[in-house]
């Protein structure tokens, strides 16, 4: 029973990473309509801008291409809270702030001039992958990093309470990620912009024709969908390692949580990151399975739903 | 030089390498409902597209009130106060009823509220289901829904893509009757129908359009009693 607990407590965890993920995939597949192969590298791209950020911001600045960058100290730079110094939250947020950056360059001079179908934009993306990752890597070369923050442990009154370990950091990854995705249920069901993204997604002609200008809408989508994905390769970089290779290395599984939730559908893609994030951790309580077989057990049980719902959970109903 | 609202001139038109429209002519007048029939395929909703700025006129000229519009983005379009409703896929179906009509206003600049409740008041079945998906509406109350989006902009100028087809001899009528009244509140109509008496009836002007090009226009009365467009066009048997 504890035992399973502590693995929900985890999978709850790399769900949020693989939700965060799936959100900025699935806008993508709905508003511009591809399958994003960039997805996973815009994810390492917001995980690297988090760590130059919080380095120069907590005054240990990283090298990069070669040259060791400015320390600039903000105030309270080392204040910690939840195990995370102040530095990484401020860079956290420039993190995102930078992948939107990224994910708007790349669609403003690259997928737009293009002005392609979904399969060469598809190929295309591959292409802007290999992109993002030898700039991370000529930048920081090909070693793996991390925040540099010490884990302070799990918290002691959860572990005497409930018997589960649960860190302080999980708790961060949580929180956060809650935060995040009620923050983008509010923006597309209560806002103008929410509904223009819902009303292009739906029918990007009619959108047009009703006076939406869908151009500005797919920037927003991926000033969205990319910060999204640098607050997942932050938590990933949290939770695992910070390495060139993180977002490509993770891109099937969010792929999978996609196409589990039905694509294009945001909610679906929330839910299909849960399922498959929970699948992928709970795979240890499976008997005679172990942890190796983690990402089979996640496609695996991808494959079973679709042959019961071939359009995904929530296809066709958002 | 002639202020028509809407005018098209020796305008070619087509989707990728195919040629749909061939020479086209045609013009709107203030106030005017015109209409717009001929066989299946003929390009009455090529017309409409080229217009609205949906595909670029290969040659020719598109103008509104005098000033080129061929090519002009849709988006443009509606804050120049043309409007467009679609032939299909007119609504946003997983939006709601209330969230369609907000999103045929994103252009305006004020009276929103305002413009939507009165045509609530006027479509009372709008108002009655305003929270609910468009998917769920019948084919009937859909069409008003893609009409009254198009109403929210308050547009001088109306472009609808058949706007009876699929629908009960019953609620064509009500269709009808939605278009003049849209039109005696003074905006002009450039409208494409199927049911060509009907839509005749009720119109100032027709064109016939056949392969692309313009075969027969005139004032409505006058092409209702042409026994070759009677004969050709109109299924003949009604002519007297
Ligand atoms: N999206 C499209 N792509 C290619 N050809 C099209 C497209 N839409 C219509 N056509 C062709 O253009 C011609 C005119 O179509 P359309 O304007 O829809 O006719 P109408 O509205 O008079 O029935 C037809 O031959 C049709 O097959
Ligand atoms: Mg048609």
């Amino acid at each position: 029973m504890v035992q399973l607990a502590q693995l929900l407590v985890n999978g709850l965890v790399f769900s949020s990473i693989i939700i965060l993920g799936a959100i900025g995939l699935s806008l993508v597949y709905s508003i511009a309509d591809f399958a994003n192969f960039a997805h996973g590298d815009l994810m390492t791209a917001g995980a690297f801008g988090a760590l130059v950020a919080a380095g120069v911001l907590g005054g240990d600045p990283p090298t990069l291409f070669g040259v060791t960058l400015p320390s600039l100290p903000i105030p309270g730079a080392d204040i910690v809270l939840f195990e995370l110094p102040l530095a990484l939250y401020v860079g956290i947020l420039v993190g995102m702030a930078f992948a939107a950056l990224v994910a708007v360059v790349t669609q403003r001079f690259i997928y737009e001039p293009l002005d392609a179908g979904s399969i060469e934009l598809l190929i295309t993306s591959i292409g802007v992958a290999l992109g993002y990752r030898a700039i991370v890597q000529l930048g920081f070369g090909s070693g793996q990093r991390t925040y540099e923050i010490e884990r302070t442990g799990r918290i002691e009154w959860l572990q005497d309470l409930l018997g589960i370990a649960v860190t302080p950091r999980d708790v961060i990854i949580l929180g956060l990620t809650a935060v995040l995705v009620i923050g983008l249920h509010t923006l597309l069901q209560y806002t103008t912009l929410g509904r223009k993204m819902r009303a292009t997604a739906d029918n990007a002609d009619l959108a047009r024709v009703s006076g939406i200008r869908t151009g500005e809408v797919i920037l927003a989508m991926w000033v969205i969908g990319g910060a999204l994905a640098a607050a997942g390769g932050v938590f990933l970089g949290l939770d695992t390692l910070v390495r060139p290779r993180m977002g490509f290395d993770i891109l099937l599984v969010v792929f999978a949580a996609v196409i589990l939730g039905g694509i294009g559908s945001v909610y679906g893609a929330m839910l299909g990151g849960l399922v498959i994030g929970m699948a992928h951790e709970l795979t240890p309580a499976i008997p005679f399975v172990s942890v190796e077989y983690s990402s089979a057990v996640a496609f695996i049980l991808m494959v079973v739903i679709l042959l019961v719902r071939p359009k995904g959970i929530m296809g066709e109903v958002t | 030089m002639s202020r028509h609202v809407l005018e098209a001139s020796n305008v070619d038109s087509g989707y990728g390498e195919v040629q749909v429209l061939d020479d086209l002519n045609l013009h709107l007048d203030d106030e005017e409902i015109v209409c717009l029939i001929g066989p299946n395929g003929a390009g009455k909703s090529t017309v409409l597209k080229t217009v609205f700025g949906l595909l670029s006129p290969w040659t020719g000229s598109v103008t509104l009130r005098g000033e080129e519009i061929g090519g002009v983005d849709p988006a443009d379009l509606v804050r120049m106060g043309v409007g467009y409703v679609p032939q299909v896929d007119n609504v946003f179906g997983s939006l709601s009823i209330d969230e369609n009509l907000r999103m045929g206003g994103v252009a305006r600049e004020s009276g929103l509220d305002d413009v939507i409740g009165r045509l609530y008041e006027r479509f009372p079945i709008l108002d009655e289901k305003r929270g609910a998906k468009a998917r769920t509406l019948s084919g009937g109350q859909r069409q008003v829904l893609a009409f009254s989006r198009a109403l929210v902009m308050e547009p001088d100028v109306l472009l609808i893509d058949e706007p009876s087809a699929g629908l009960a001899p019953s609620i064509v009528e009500d269709v009808f009757r939605n278009v003049q009244t849209v039109n005696e509140l003074g905006t002009s109509i450039l409208m494409v129908e199927q049911n060509a008496r009907e839509g005749l009836a009720i119109s100032d002007r027709g064109y016939v359009l056949d392969q692309g090009t313009v075969a027969y226009e005139g004032r409505a009365r006058s092409l209702l009693d042409n026994p070759e467009v009677s004969q050709l066009y109109l299924g003949g048997a009604d002519y007297e």
